[in-house]
């Protein structure tokens, strides 16, 4: 079936258990569908744009009081929507950090904020995660003291990813900017896994900035994301357009140059705003998706010679596992090589892994219900068994 | 009218997906599921008569 000429209607989710690692926490509520549905045309969310003609003042749908709930929701003063968490990463990279300033990240941190800081023409300077991967507050300070060292001044700015991408750790972010603090480092955390996911307040972890990807984590079309700001930091970030033009004298009212003016003026706005209530609600009840998690981790730890590499016991339902011990020695011989583990899965309704990954992988239970992780462990046991793998009870 | 339809076979499409991949429906979803239908078939025939009066 198609929706155009040469577009297949996508049913990934309808036809099977999805745990791709990056679209699990992304996938649309049944509001958000309906809105998606209502407001897919273009300026969909300006009918009622009034003065001072900025999205953030829209009443009509109530975009207005939605930024007003994101902000007070993630402990924070303001709130603006942008398309995608990578977009508020450069609005404050572009914002702090000028040609040749270090910018303190981790070495577990997303490529876009080395992006954002390249952006900017500032300097990448990681924090190495530890031998657990996870980074420490004492690593930090460490880093920041080499920093000062090597440019005789601290980094301009901290990204701190709260779980990072590569092995869904959970970061020690509070403490991390206590230390950041002590230097007057203004401190972004990086919420693309856990803001919608689980509760993030940034007052809490005394933070500067928190972003989060809308279609990653808050289950919400593409691009998008929210960036939030203390106060003081709001004043910086979201300061209003001081332009004017030589010929004309015209000046552009409010808009926020960082932001270009309005961001999400259509089905991404509209489809963050419908699922929220059900994001606020669902990130009350993140232990259940770590108990149906750990259903699915059990069930490969039970295969002989599987490990997992992220932290454990699991603080996250996205996970880095290593099979090369396991499934891949399956694949060494097997006609199909490593694509016979992913064909097996999809045989069985599941997808989403890399095709042919039977060395390390990464995959994300979040949203299954506990029927369908049970459904998942069961496959990967009968897999295994099928294949001759010793299986632990 | 086309709305509601629209609405109700979306509501529709979440069930197939909390049962993906056996969409085998418990009792409660059956139940849910044969409300959803009687309600689609009555809303398209609402706006069958509406659009073609």
């Amino acid at each position: 079936m198609r929706c155009a000429m040469g577009i297949e209607a996508r049913q990934v989710n309808e036809l099977a258990i999805n745990i791709d690692p990056i679209q699990a926490g992304g996938r649309l509520t049944a509001d958000a569908m309906k809105a998606a549905i209502a407001y897919g045309d273009g300026y969909s969310v300006c009918d009622n744009c009034r003065k001072p003609n900025r999205l953030d003042y829209i009443s009509k749908p109530p975009i207005a009081e939605f930024h007003r709930d994101v902000a007070a929701w993630l402990g924070m003063d303001a709130a603006r929507m942008v398309p995608g968490a990578r977009r508020g990463f450069q609005a404050v990279a572009h914002t702090y950090v000028h040609k040749g300033d270090p910018v303190l990240l981790t070495s577990l941190s997303h490529y876009t904020e080395f992006l954002a800081i390249e952006d900017s023409g500032g300097v990448a300077r990681e924090i190495p995660a530890g031998d657990h991967k996870i980074v420490t507050a004492d690593a930090a300070a460490a880093k920041i003291e080499e920093v000062k060292h090597e440019f005789g001044r601290p980094p301009a700015l901290a990204f701190i990813d709260q779980v990072d991408y590569q092995f869904g750790n959970m970061h020690d972010v509070k403490a991390i900017a206590k230390v950041a603090r002590q230097y007057d480092i203004p401190v972004l955390c990086n919420g693309a896994y856990t803001v919608g996911i689980l509760p993030v307040n940034g007052k809490e972890l005394g933070v500067d900035f928190v972003v989060g990807s809308g279609h990653k984590s808050m289950a919400a079309p593409a691009p998008s994301g929210v960036l939030a700001a203390t106060a003081e930091r709001a004043a910086e970030v979201f300061r209003t357009t001081a332009i004017m033009g030589d010929v004309t004298n015209r000046t552009f009212g409010i808009k926020e140059p960082e932001l270009m003016g309005c961001t999400l003026m259509g089905v991404t706005l509209v489809g963050m705003m419908a699922s929220f209530p059900h994001v606020k609600e669902r990130v009350k009840h993140f232990d259940r998706e770590l108990k149906n998690h750990k259903l699915v981790t059990d069930a490969l730890l039970s295969v002989e010679g599987t490990k997992i590499l992220s932290e454990y016991p699991r603080k996250h339902t996205m996970t880095r596992v290593d099979t090369t011990g396991s499934f891949d020695k399956v694949a060494e011989t097997h006609k199909k090589r490593g694509f016979y583990f992913t064909s097996a899965l999809e045989e069985r309704g599941i997808t989403g892994l890399i095709p042919g990954a039977t060395k390390v992988w990464k995959f994300n239970s979040y949203g299954t219900t506990q029927k369908q992780a049970g459904h998942l462990s069961a496959a990967i046991v009968a897999i295994a068994r099928e294949h001759g793998l010793t299986v632990t009870e | 009218m086309a709305f509601q339809a629209l609405y109700t076979l979306t509501d529709i499409r979440m069930i197939l997906r909390e049962t993906a991949p056996s969409h085998e429906l418990d009792p409660e979803q059956r139940k849910a599921a044969e409300r959803l239908l009687e309600n689609l078939e009555r809303q398209v025939s609402s706006l069958k008569q509406e659009m073609l009066k």
